[in-house]
C-alpha cells in the first residue's frame, strides 16, 4: 500500500468565514506544509484528494483565534524580565505559547505595559515573531506605553510615562532604533513564519511628539494604536490621519462619550472613511473621495503563503486603510481612471490623490466588568468591522485556577471570582483574567450576534488589523491552518495549528 | 423504453440513485474493469446524487473503481468559476464520494484547442470501453447536454453555441447579466449519449412536462433532442408527477402498468442467476431484458 498523502479532510463540518456566515462544507488542509488548500483545484489539477477524513460530528471549525492584547498568561508576565534572564524569559513565552491553545487563541501578540526605558531594547529583540512546535504563534510585540497620558495611565507606572520631543529619534531611542527599522526579508522568513511579524504601539496622540513619530513609522510597518489618552474628538481623528488602525481597550482609559466631544470613542460613530479636512465628508461627487493609500512597500509583505490560489488582496501592514473595503473598492471602480472624473458640464478635471483612511478598529474586553454588556452592544452596533475582541488578560490568566485567594506581587494577595479579579480586601479590578473563547460566547450573549459573526472579531478582524489576514484569521486557501473546533455554543473542542492538532493532546 | 414516476424530485433521486447503485454493484467494477458511469449538471440531478452520496456515506457503494465522464463545459469560463461545471460537479457530488481524482473526466473550455479537446474526449471514452450507464436530464426544450434544438442525432462530441434560450435561462447565474454567461460550450453528441449500454435521463418539475411529451409521445425530431432515445434498446426515464402534467393519461397508465410487471420479471431473474452462480454460465442472464 502506498502511504497516505498529507491531505487531511475535515467533513460533517460548519466553516465559520471571514464575513460572519456559518457554511456546511468540507475543509481540506494539507497537514505537512501546515496550510489550508483549495480543494478543487487540488482535485482537478494536482489529481490528489485526502487520504484522511476527519468527521468532527457537525462542530464548528473557525479560524484560531488571535488575541492582540494580553499581557502574561500562567503565571508568566511578558513585561517581568527577573535577572534579565533571556532563556528563562524564551521558556516563559513557549509556556504560554504552549499552553493557550486550549482556549482556540493560536497567535497572540504578547504586551508590554509600561516599564523603565531601559528595558525595551532588552526585551523587544526576545518578541520576534516566532512559531514551536505545539503552540500557538507569537506574531511579534505590543507595547502598551510607555508614551501615554499621565491623567489615563490606568494601572502604569506614571514615573515611566514619557514625551517624546524629538518624535522617531525619542522612540528609537527607547524601544530601540533596530526594533522599529523596516523588517528585513531575513526577518519575515525567521521561524517559518511568512509575514513580517507585528509591532503594534498603543501611544497617546495628545502626548508631544507622537503623531509625527507615529506617521513615520507607520510607513515602517508598525501599528499605531490609539489609547490611554484623554484626546478631544479632534486629536482623536488626527490620530487616524497619522494612521491609527485600533483603538487600545475601548472605554477603558480613555475619556467617557460627550456628545459635544466625543472624543475617542466616537470615532465609532465616523463616516466609514476619514478623509482630510478640504474634502467634504458626505459628498456624492465621486471626485471628492480620496484614492486610497498607496504608500506600502511590497517588500513588507513577506512571502505569500504557500499559495495555490491567487492570493486575494491583503491590507499592507503599514498602510492606515485597508485596501479590501468595499467603499473604496467600489468608489474607484466607479471613477474608472483614477485622476480623472467628469463634472456636471462633462469636462475632465484632474483629482489629486489624497488619502482616505478607515474608521480604527477597537479592541474590546468582553469579560462582562471592563464593559458593560450595554456598552459592547453599543460599540458593536455603531461599527461592527472594527470589532476586535481581546483578553488584555493579566498573568494570573489561567482557566484551570480555582476561585479564592492567590499571591500576587509584592507580598500582596488577590481575589478571584470567577473572571473577576479583585485586590485583597478591595473592590479594585486587578486586571482581566478572562480567556478569548469566553470572551467569544460573552459576546455572542451581549450583543445578540451570531457565533460566526462573534468568530470574526476574534479572527479575521485582528488579523485585518495587523495586515495578517492572507495567513491567519481566515479559511482561505494558502492561509495557514490554524483552526479551531467548537461546538454550537462556541465551547472550544480542538485546536489546531499549522495543520497538527495540538489540543487536546492526543494520548 | 422504460419510464417511472415517482412523487417529487426526492423520490425520483432516491430511486435513481438505488438504480445507479444497484447498476455498480451487480457490475462489481474492480481496478482492472471499472465501470463507466456519464453525467450531468443542473438542478435535475441534485436529489440523485444526494442519494448517491447518502449510499457512499453510508458504505453501500463505492466510487474506487468508477470512471466519471461529463457531459459538458462551458467554453472560456475558469474551471474554479463558481458556475463552471467543474465547480458544480465538484461541489455538488465529487468532494462528497471516494472516487479517485485521476478516474474524473471532463472537457475543458479553457484550452487553445477546442476541436482537439473534443476528440481526444471522444477517444478518451473508447479508451476506457465505452459508457455503461450514461445519467441525463433535460432542457425545457428538449435539448440532452448541450444538444441545442436543431442539433444533429447522430453528433459526436464538438463545441456548440448555446442556444438563445439557454442564455436567458442562465443568466439567472450570472448575475442576470447576458453578456456574462458564455454563448459556448463544448458538449457530448446525440450520438455519444446514444452510444452508451444504458441512459438514464431524470425529468422533474412542470416546466419539463412540455419537452418530456415531445420526447416520448411523439416521433424522433431534431428540435427536441432527447426523442432520439427513442432510438436506444436500453433507456430509462425517471419522472415526478409535474413532469407528467402535459402527457397523455393513456401514456401514464401505460407506463405504471409496465413498472410492475418490469419489478416483478426482474425480481425473478435475480433470483435466478443466484441459483446459476454454480452453474454451466451465469453471464447468460447478464441482463434483463427490456420489457418494452
Amino acid at each position: 500500500m502506498p502511504t497516505a498523502n498529507s491531505l487531511v479532510c475535515f467533513t460533517n463540518c460548519k466553516l465559520a468565514l471571514e464575513d460572519g456566515s456559518i457554511v456546511q462544507r468540507d475543509l481540506w488542509i494539507d497537514e505537512e506544509k501546515g496550510i489550508i488548500v483549495d480543494a478543487q483545484k487540488t482535485f482537478f489539477e494536482d489529481g490528489r484528494r485526502p487520504d484522511t477524513i476527519i468527521d468532527v460530528g457537525g462542530s464548528i471549525i473557525s479560524p484560531g483565534l488571535i488575541d492582540v492584547q494580553i499581557n502574561g498568561a500562567y503565571g508568566f508576565d511578558f513585561s517581568l524580565f527577573p535577572n534579565e534572564d533571556a532563556k528563562a524569559y524564551d521558556d516563559g513565552l513557549r509556556m504560554i505559547a504552549e499552553r493557550i491553545v486550549e482556549t482556540g487563541v493560536t497567535s497572540l501578540l504578547p504586551t508590554i505595559i509600561t516599564q523603565q526605558k531601559e528595558l525595551y531594547s532588552k526585551l523587544l529583540p526576545l518578541l520576534g515573531p516566532a512559531m514551536h512546535p505545539n503552540s500557538a504563534t507569537l506574531l511579534g510585540w505590543h507595547a502598551e506605553g510607555p508614551f501615554l497620558q499621565p491623567e489615563k495611565r490606568g494601572a502604569h507606572l506614571p514615573g515611566f510615562l514619557l514625551k517624546a520631543p524629538k518624535g522617531v529619534a525619542t522612540f528609537e531611542e527607547v524601544y530601540g532604533a533596530e526594533a522599529l527599522s523596516k523588517p528585513s526579508v531575513q526577518l519575515a522568513k525567521r521561524g517559518n513564519i511568512t509575514f513580517p511579524g507585528v509591532r503594534l504601539i498603543t501611544a497617546a496622540p495628545e502626548i508631544e511628539g507622537v503623531l509625527p513619530a507615529m506617521e513615520e513609522l507607520v510607513k515602517r510597518g508598525v501599528v499605531y494604536s490609539i489609547g490611554h489618552s484623554s484626546a478631544s474628538s479632534e486629536i482623536a481623528r488626527k490620530g487616524v490621519l497619522a494612521g491609527a488602525r485600533l483603538i487600545t481597550h475601548l472605554f477603558n482609559a480613555m475619556p467617557q462619550l460627550h456628545h459635544r466631544d466625543p472624543s475617542i470613542i466616537g470615532l465609532l460613530g465616523a463616516p466609514p472613511l476619514i478623509v482630510a479636512d478640504d474634502v467634504p465628508l458626505f459628498s456624492n461627487d465621486p471626485a471628492a473621495i480620496i484614492e486610497q493609500f498607496d504608500g506600502a512597500d511590497p517588500t513588507l509583505h513577506g512571502a505569500e503563503a504557500l499559495s495555490e490560489a491567487p492570493s486575494p488582496s491583503q491590507s499592507p501592514p503599514l498602510s492606515p486603510t485597508r485596501p479590501e473595503d468595499k467603499p473604496i473598492s467600489s468608489i474607484s471602480a466607479r471613477i474608472g481612471k483614477r485622476e480623472r472624473t467628469l463634472d456636471g458640464q462633462g469636462v475632465a478635471k484632474k483629482l489629486a490623490p489624497k488619502k482616505s483612511y478607515a474608521k480604527p478598529f477597537y479592541g474590546i474586553i468582553v469579560d462582562g466588568c471592563h464593559s458593560h454588556p450595554h456598552s459592547v452592544r453599543l460599540a458593536y452596533t455603531a461599527h461592527p468591522e472594527g470589532c476586535i475582541l481581546i483578553t488584555d488578560a493579566m498573568p494570573m490568566l489561567d482557566p484551570h485556577l480555582t476561585d479564592g485567594l492567590h499571591e500576587w506581587r509584592d507580598g500582596r494577595r488577590v481575589v478571584k471570582e470567577g473572571v473577576k479579579l479583585y485586590i485583597e480586601g478591595t473592590n479594585t479590578l486587578a486586571g482581566s483574567v478572562v480567556t478569548l473563547d469566553t470572551c467569544v460566547r460573552n459576546f455572542v450573549q451581549f450583543t445578540g450576534c451570531t457565533l460566526g459573526q462573534a468568530l470574526k472579531c476574534a479572527t479575521y478582524n485582528p488579523a485585518a488589523c495587523l495586515g495578517i489576514e492572507n495567513h491567519k484569521g481566515t479559511l482561505r486557501p494558502g492561509a495557514d491552518a490554524d483552526l479551531v473546533l467548537l461546538d454550537a455554543a462556541g465551547n472550544v473542542k480542538g485546536t489546531w495549528v499549522a495543520g497538527k492538532k495540538v489540543w487536546p493532546v492526543e494520548k | 423504453m422504460r419510464f417511472i414516476i415517482r412523487d417529487d424530485p426526492a423520490a425520483v433521486g432516491e430511486y435513481v440513485g438505488n438504480y445507479i447503485s444497484r447498476r455498480i454493484n451487480e457490475f462489481n467494477p474492480t481496478p482492472e474493469k471499472k465501470f463507466v458511469l456519464g453525467l450531468p449538471t443542473g438542478s435535475s440531478p441534485i436529489p440523485t446524487y444526494k442519494h448517491l452520496i447518502k449510499l457512499v456515506k453510508e458504505g453501500k457503494l463505492s466510487f474506487k473503481n468508477v470512471i466519471t465522464f461529463n457531459m459538458d463545459e462551458y467554453v472560456g469560463l475558469p474551471r474554479d468559476h463558481p458556475e463552471s461545471y467543474h465547480t458544480f460537479m465538484f461541489t455538488q457530488f465529487f468532494s462528497h464520494i471516494d472516487i479517485p481524482p485521476s478516474q474524473v473526466n471532463l472537457l475543458d473550455g479553457t484550452v487553445e484547442d477546442l476541436i482537439g479537446e473534443c476528440n481526444a474526449y471522444e477517444q478518451k471514452i473508447k479508451d476506457a470501453g465505452g459508457i455503461d450507464l450514461f445519467l441525463a436530464g433535460i432542457g425545457e426544450d428538449g435539448h440532452v447536454a448541450f444538444n441545442e434544438p436543431g442539433s444533429s442525432l447522430v453528433s459526436r462530441t464538438r463545441i456548440k453555441t448555446l442556444a438563445y434560450d439557454t442564455i436567458l435561462a442562465n443568466s439567472r447565474f450570472f448575475g442576470n447579466d447576458l453578456k456574462k454567461v458564455p454563448h459556448m460550450a463544448l458538449t457530448v453528441g446525440v450520438a455519444t449519449v446514444l452510444d452508451a449500454r444504458e441512459v438514464v435521463v431524470v425529468v422533474t418539475g412542470q416546466r419539463k412536462s412540455l419537452a418530456l411529451s415531445k420526447s416520448i409521445e411523439e416521433g424522433i425530431n431534431h428540435l427536441t433532442t432527447l426523442s432520439a432515445l427513442q432510438m436506444h434498446p436500453w433507456a430509462l426515464i425517471v419522472a415526478d408527477e409535474d413532469a407528467t402534467a402535459e402527457l397523455r393519461v393513456k401514456t401514464v397508465k401505460y407506463f405504471k402498468s409496465i413498472e410492475r410487471v418490469q419489478d416483478e420479471v426482474e425480481t425473478m431473474h435475480r433470483e435466478l442467476k443466484k441459483k446459476k452462480v454454480n452453474g454451466v454460465n451465469p453471464n447468460i442472464i447478464e441482463q434483463v431484458p427490456s420489457m418494452e
